[in-house]
C-alpha cells in the first residue's frame, strides 16, 4: 500500500510492479508458514493415528468425526470464490468497475459462507468432544484450520474495504487494477492452501478402511 | 486528486505549502526535530535510527555479558542469583542477536542499498518506517521484562491480588535464547481457565511476543529490500554489477523471508500451549518437545547466516578499497554467499546431534555441515587474493576487516570440529561451543560491523572518526576478545558446562575463568570507547571530503552527508565498481535525462507506520500481562490489534502523496506550469 | 481525476482479457470436476497407494492450475514463478525431511495418557 507515487511511472528494472513483486515474496514466505503448520499436523497424525479421547473417555477416530460432505461443500465454495476473484481482477483490467463490484461481492459472500462453514465445523467438533486442550489432534487441527480461517477473514475484510473504496471513485486506472490484482493474489493463495489442506488433512483420512494413518495404537515394540 | 497536484519544486521541504492527505489530515512533510524523525520515510534517516538503537542494545547486551563474566570470575561466586544468571544469559543472547546484530545490519541495508544500486529510495518507504518502529517496539517489549523483574524484586507488586496468585515469579525470560520446550511450555492438563501448569513465569511470554513482533519487523523489511534490489537498480546496474554488500543483503533478506515463518509458527504454537492449554509441546498429552527444537533450528540455523552474511558483504567492500584492487573472484564470492545461504537450510539438525536422530540423519546432516566449510573457505581465499599484491592501507576499517578474516577463520575451524557428530557429542553444552560461536559472532560479525561503521561513518555524517582512538579501541576489542574467548576452548574441553551459574573450585577452571573475565572487561571497554568515538564523530567530528577512502561503489560519488534525494540525476552504470572506474578507469558514470527540470519526486512523510506499529506495543504488553493474571489485560491486547488495523487502514487511505524537490542540476530552471493540478 | 484521462484499454488488450476470461471459466469447471472426482475416489475400492498417488497428482494439478491461470503466472514474468516455486520446493523439502525424522516407533506411549 505504501507505494512510492512516482514508482509506477518509472519502469522497474524487471518490468514487474513493486506491489506485485512484494506480494509474491510474501506468498513465497507464506509457503514456509503454512508448510510448518501443515507438517506439524501431519507429524502428529503420523505419531498418533489413534485420534483422541472425548469427555466421556471414549476413544474417537477421526473418520467418525469429520463431515466430508460439509468440507467438500466449503472447498467447492472457496474454489468458486477464487474463480470470481479472477473475474473481478479481469474486470478491473478492462476498467469495468460495475462488473468488478458484482464479482467481488460474490467473493465476499462466498468467503463468508466458507467462514460460516468453519464456525459450524468447529462447533460441531467441539460438541463431539474434540477440544484444543484434550489432545494433540485438537491442538494441531484447530490451529491449522483456524490460521487458514484467519487468512480468509483478513482477505474478506480487505475485499470489503476495497468494495466500499470503489464507490469513492479513487479505485481505477493502472494503480487500481494493480491493487485489486494484488488482493486477488492473496485470495487465490488462501485458496491453494485450502486445496492442500483438503487433501492432506481431510481426504487422506478416508483412504482404505481406516484412513491413511491407520487407527491402531503406535507401533511400539517394547 | 490531491496526490497528483504536486507543489512546484522546492529547494527544501520546509518551503512546502501545507498539504493534506486523502484523509484530510495534514501531512507531516514540513516537520523538523522529533516529529521529523518519528514520521520519516527517508531510508538514510531510518538507517541512522536503526544504527542508534542497535548500538544502544549492544551496550545493554554487553552489560549483561559483563554481569555474567563477573559472576564467573571466581568459583562459588554469588554476584547474582542462579535465577538472575539464567535471565542474564537469556537476555544477553536474545538482545545481541535480535536487537544488536540484526538491526545494525539493517542499518547498513537501509543506508547503503539504495545508494549502491543508484536508487532514490526503497520500494516501499512507509513500509520501511513500519519495520523500524515495529523493531523498536518489539525491542522495548522484550526489555520491559527487566522492568517487571526489578519491580517484582523491589516488591512493587506485592499488594496486587494477581501477584499473590502467581506460581512462578520470574518476569524476565530465563530459558536461553532458544527457549526449548518443555521448559518454556506446559505440562499436565489445562484447568477450567484453559491454563495448563507451566515450568516458567511470564518472562517466557515476554520472550514469545517480543520475538514475534521482531520477526514481523524483519519480514517486512526483507520483503521491501528484495523488492528494492531486484526492481530499483539504476540503468546498467545488472545483477552481476551489484556491489557485494548489496548481493549479501539480497541473500540475507531471502533467508529471512524463508526462515522466519518457521519460528513464527513455532511461537504461535508455544503461545497456544501457554495461553490456551494446547498440547503442541506438552509431554503429558503426547506433545513432542523435540518438535520445538526442529522448528526452532529450521529457523535458527539460517539465522546464523542472516547474522554473518551482511558482515561478509561489508568486508568484501572494505578489502578491495584499501588494497587498491578490485575484489578477487567477484562471481565466486557472490555464488559462495548464495550457496552458504541455501546450504544453511539443510543443516538444522546439527544442533541436535545429541538428541539421537538415528545414524542416517546424523551422517547426512554431518556431511552437509562439512560441505558449508567449502564455500566459506572459498570466500576466505578470495579475500586473501584481494589483499595479495595490493597496496594495503591500514586504516581502522581495514584493521578491523583483517581481524574479521583471522577471527572468523578461528570460529570456522571449531565449527568444522562440531560438524563431526561424535566430537560434537563431547562438546555439546560446554564452553567449547560458547568459544566457537563467539569467535564467529564477535570475531566475525561484530568486527565486520564495526569495520562497516568506521568505513561508512564519513559518508553517513560527513565527519571522520578519530583514527588514533579507533586503532586503540580496535586493538582492545581484538585483544580482549581473544583473552575472553580463547580460554573457553580449553574450559569447554576440560568439561565446564554452559548456562550454569557457578562452579566449584578444584576442577582446574579457576585460572582461565579469571582470565576470560578480564578479557571480557577489556573487550567491553574497547567496544564502549569505539562507540563513544563514533557518537562523538556524528556530532562533533572533523568534517571530511565526500570520498575520503578513494571508494569504489556508487555511494562515494555522492556528497556527504547524502542529500535527501540521493542522486540529483539518475545514474547510468557501465561497470562493476562504477565509481572507481569513473575516477580511474575508462568507463564513466552516465546520467539519465529523467525530466530533472520537474525536480525529484520525494515520498511524503507519515504518522501511520508509527501508529500501526504502536499496536504491537499494546499487544506486546497485554499478552504477558494476561499471563500474569492482571485483570482486563485482554482488553489491552484487543486495543493493540485495533490500533494496528486502524493504522494500516488509514495508511492505505491517506494516499502516497509526495512532493518535488529541486536538485542542484535544476535549481535555476523555472518552475513548470502546473498542468496536472486541479 | 487522473485516471479519467488515462488511455482506454487497447482492443488487443481487451481481446487478450476476453481470452483469459474464457480460460478462467474453463478452469473453474475443471476445478469443480476434479474436486468432485477426489471425493468419489476416496470411497472407491482401489488400493491405497494408487488412490494416494492419484489424489496427490489431482491436488498438485489444482494447485498449479490456480497459480498459473488465476494468479497469472503463465502470463507474467518468469521471475515471479521461480520466486514462488523456489520457496515451495524449499518448504516441501524441509518439511518432508522433518516428517521423515520422526516416526512412531521412536515414541513410547507410556509417558502420556
Amino acid at each position: 500500500m505504501s507505494e512510492n507515487a512516482a514508482a509506477h511511472d518509472a519502469p522497474t528494472s524487471t518490468g514487474i510492479d513493486h506491489k506485485k513483486l512484494i506480494m509474491w515474496l510474501f506468498l513465497a514466505s507464506d509457503c514456509m508458514f503454512f508448510g510448518t503448520l501443515i507438517s506439524t499436523h501431519l507429524l502428529y497424525r503420523k505419531l498418533y493415528p489413534a485420534g483422541f479421547t472425548d469427555a466421556e473417555g471414549h476413544q474417537r477416530f477421526i473418520q467418525n468425526l469429520f463431515n466430508i460432505e460439509l468440507t467438500s461443500f466449503s472447498t467447492f465454495i472457496l474454489l468458486m470464490s477464487s474463480f470470481l476473484m479472477a473475474l473481478a481482477v479481469s474486470a478491473m483490467h478492462k476498467g469495468q468497475i460495475k462488473s468488478f463490484r458484482r464479482n467481488v461481492l460474490g467473493v465476499i459472500f462466498f468467503g463468508l459462507i466458507f467462514l460460516g462453514c468453519q464456525v459450524f465445523e468447529f462447533t460441531h467438533f467441539y460438541h463431539q468432544g474434540l477440544t484444543i486442550q484434550n489432545s494433540v489432534l485438537g491442538s494441531t487441527f484447530y490451529v491449522l484450520t483456524g490460521t487458514h480461517g484467519t487468512h480468509v477473514a483478513i482477505g474478506v475484510l480487505w475485499l470489503i474495504l476495497m468494495y466500499f473504496y470503489s464507490f469513492t471513485g479513487k479505485l481505477g486506472g493502472h494503480v487500481g487494477a494493480l491493487d485489486v490484482e494484488v488482493a486477488g493474489l492473496y485470495w487465490h493463495f488462501v485458496d491453494i492452501v485450502w486445496i492442500i489442506i483438503f487433501t492432506a488433512v481431510y481426504l487422506v483420512e478416508y483412504l482404505g478402511p481406516n484412513g491413511f494413518w491407520g487407527t491402531g495404537l503406535p507401533a511400539v515394540t517394547k | 486528486m490531491s496526490h497528483d497536484s504536486h507543489h512546484a519544486p522546492v529547494a527544501s521541504k520546509l518551503e512546502l505549502a501545507p498539504e493534506r492527505s486523502d484523509l484530510g489530515l495534514l501531512r507531516p512533510d514540513r516537520t523538523t526535530g522529533w516529529s521529523d524523525w518519528l514520521t520519516t520515510v527517508d531510508h538514510k534517516k531510518i538507517g541512522i535510527l536503526y544504527g542508534a538503537f542497535a548500538m544502544f542494545y549492544f551496550l545493554v547486551g554487553g552489560v549483561e555479558a559483563l554481569a555474567i563474566r563477573t559472576q564467573l570470575i571466581r568459583p562459588d561466586n554469588d554476584f547474582v542469583t542462579a535465577r538472575m544468571y539464567n535471565q542474564l544469559f537469556t537476555m544477553h543472547g536474545t538482545t545481541m542477536i535480535f536487537l544488536g546484530v540484526m538491526p545494525l545490519s539493517a542499518a547498513f541495508f537501509n543506508f547503503l542499498v539504495p545508494l549502491q544500486i543508484g536508487a532514490r529510495d526503497v520500494a516501499f518507504p512507509r513500509l520501511n518506517a513500519f519495520s523500524l518502529w515495529t523493531f523498536v517496539f518489539g525491542a522495548f517489549v522484550l526489555n520491559a521484562s527487566w522492568l517487571f523483574e526489578f519491580g517484582h524484586l523491589a516488591g512493587w507488586f506485592n499488594n496486587f491480588e494477581w501477584h499473590k496468585n502467581l506460581v512462578y515469579t520470574d518476569f524476565a525470560p530465563a530459558n536461553g535464547w532458544f527457549s526449548y520446550a518443555p521448559l518454556s511450555g506446559t505440562f499436565g492438563q489445562a484447568d477450567a481457565s484453559l491454563h495448563a501448569p507451566r515450568f516458567t513465569g511470564v518472562g517466557t511470554d515476554f520472550w514469545i511476543i517480543g520475538i514475534q513482533v521482531l520477526g514481523i519487523a524483519s519480514l517486512a523489511a526483507s520483503f521491501n529490500f528484495i523488492c528494492t534490489i531486484i526492481n530499483m537498480r539504476a540503468k546498467g546496474m545488472t545483477m552481476m554489477r551489484l556491489p557485494v554488500f548489496t548481493w549479501m543483503t539480497l541473500v540475507t533478506a531471502i533467508l529471512i523471508i524463508l526462515a522466519f515463518p518457521a519460528i513464527t509458527v513455532a511461537l504461535i504454537e508455544l503461545m497456544f500451549d501457554r495461553a490456551f492449554g494446547a498440547n503442541f509441546f506438552n509431554p503429558s498429552a503426547g506433545g513432542q518437545p523435540i518438535l520445538w527444537q526442529h522448528l526452532f533450528w529450521i529457523f535458527g540455523h539460517p539465522e546464523v547466516y542472516i547474522l554473518v552474511l551482511p558482515a561478509m558483504g561489508i568486508v568484501s567492500e572494505i578489502l578491495p578499497t584499501f588494497s587498491g584492487k578490485s575484489l578477487f573472484g567477484y562471481p565466486i564470492i557472490v555464488f559462495s554467499g548464495a550457496v552458504i545461504g541455501f546450504l544453511g537450510f539443510a543443516v538444522w539438525s546439527h544442533h541436535m546431534f545429541t538428541t539421537g536422530l538415528g545414524p542416517v540423519p546424523t551422517a547426512a546432516f554431518s556431511l552437509l555441515t562439512m560441505a558449508i566449510a567449502v564455500p566459506t573457505g572459498v570466500k576466505i581465499f578470495n579475500w586473501l587474493g584481494t589483499i595479495w599484491g595490493g597496496r594495503v592501507r591500514f586504516t581502522p576499517p581495514m584493521v578491523l576487516s583483517l581481524g574479521f578474516i583471522w577471527m572468523f577463520m578461528c570460529g570456522g575451524f571449531s565449527g568444522v570440529m562440531h560438524s563431526s557428530a561424535p566430537a560434537d557429542a563431547q562438546q555439546q553444552d560446554s564452553y567449547f561451543v560458547i568459544a566457537h560461536f563467539h569467535y564467529v559472532l564477535l570475531g566475525g560479525v561484530l568486527l565486520g560491523l564495526m569495520a562497516g561503521l568506521y568505513f561508512w561513518f564519513p559518508k553517513i555524517f560527513g565527519r571522520m572518526p578519530n583514527a588514533t582512538v579507533a586503532y586503540i579501541a580496535s586493538g582492545m576489542v581484538i585483544l580482549g576478545f581473544n583473552l575472553a574467548f580463547g580460554p573457553m576452548h580449553y574450559l569447554g574441553l576440560a568439561g565446564q558446562p554452559r548456562r550454569t551459574h557457578t562452579y566449584h573450585a578444584g576442577f582446574g577452571w579457576e585460572t582461565w575463568n579469571f582470565v576470560a573475565t578480564i578479557g571480557a572487561y577489556i573487550l567491553g571497554l574497547g567496544v564502549f570507547i569505539s562507540f563513544v568515538n563514533l557518537v562523538w564523530t556524528a556530532f562533533k567530528g572533523k568534517k571530511c571530503a565526500s570520498d575520503p577512502w578513494d571508494g569504489r561503489t556508487l555511494e562515494w560519488s555522492l556528497p556527504s552527508p547524502v542529500p535527501e534525494y540521493n542522486f540529483a540525476q539518475a545514474p547510468v552504470i557501465a561497470a562493476r565498481d562504477a565509481f572507481f572506474e569513473d575516477k580511474h578507469g575508462g568507463k564513466r558514470i552516465g546520467f539519465e535525462n529523467d525530466g530533472g527540470e520537474a525536480g525529484v519526486h520525494m515520498p511524503s512523510q507519515s504518522w501511520m507506520p508509527l501508529l500501526a506499529s504502536a499496536g504491537f506495543l499494546f499487544a506486546g504488553f497485554g499478552m504477558p500481562m494476561m499471563a500474569m493474571g492482571v485483570p482486563h489485560a485482554g482488553w489491552i491486547v484487543i486495543t493493540g490489534l485495533g490500533v494496528l488495523i486502524v493504522g494500516i487502514w488509514l495508511w492505505a487511505l491517506e494516499g502516497p502523496g509526495g512532493y518535488m524537490l529541486k536538485t542542484p542540476a535544476v535549481a535555476g530552471s523555472p518552475a513548470p506550469t502546473e498542468t496536472a493540478a486541479h | 481525476m487522473s485516471h479519467s484521462t488515462e488511455a482506454a484499454p487497447s482492443p488487443a488488450f481487451l481481446a487478450e482479457e476476453t481470452r483469459r476470461y474464457h480460460h478462467f471459466i474453463t478452469l473453474a469447471l475443471w476445478l469443480a470436476v476434479v474436486t468432485g472426482a477426489e471425493i468419489v475416489l476416496i470411497f472407491l475400492p482401489v488400493p491405497m497407494p494408487v488412490v494416494l498417488t492419484v489424489l496427490s497428482l489431482m491436488s498438485a494439478g489444482k494447485f498449479f492450475a490456480v497459480i498459473l491461470w488465476f494468479m497469472h503466472l503463465i502470463y507474467d514474468k518468469r521471475l515471479l514463478f521461480w520466486i514462488f516455486v523456489g520457496a515451495l520446493m524449499l518448504a516441501f523439502a524441509t518439511f518432508t525431511g522433518l516428517l521423515a525424522l520422526l516416526s512412531p516407533d521412536r515414541i513410547d506411549p507410556k509417558w502420556f495418557s
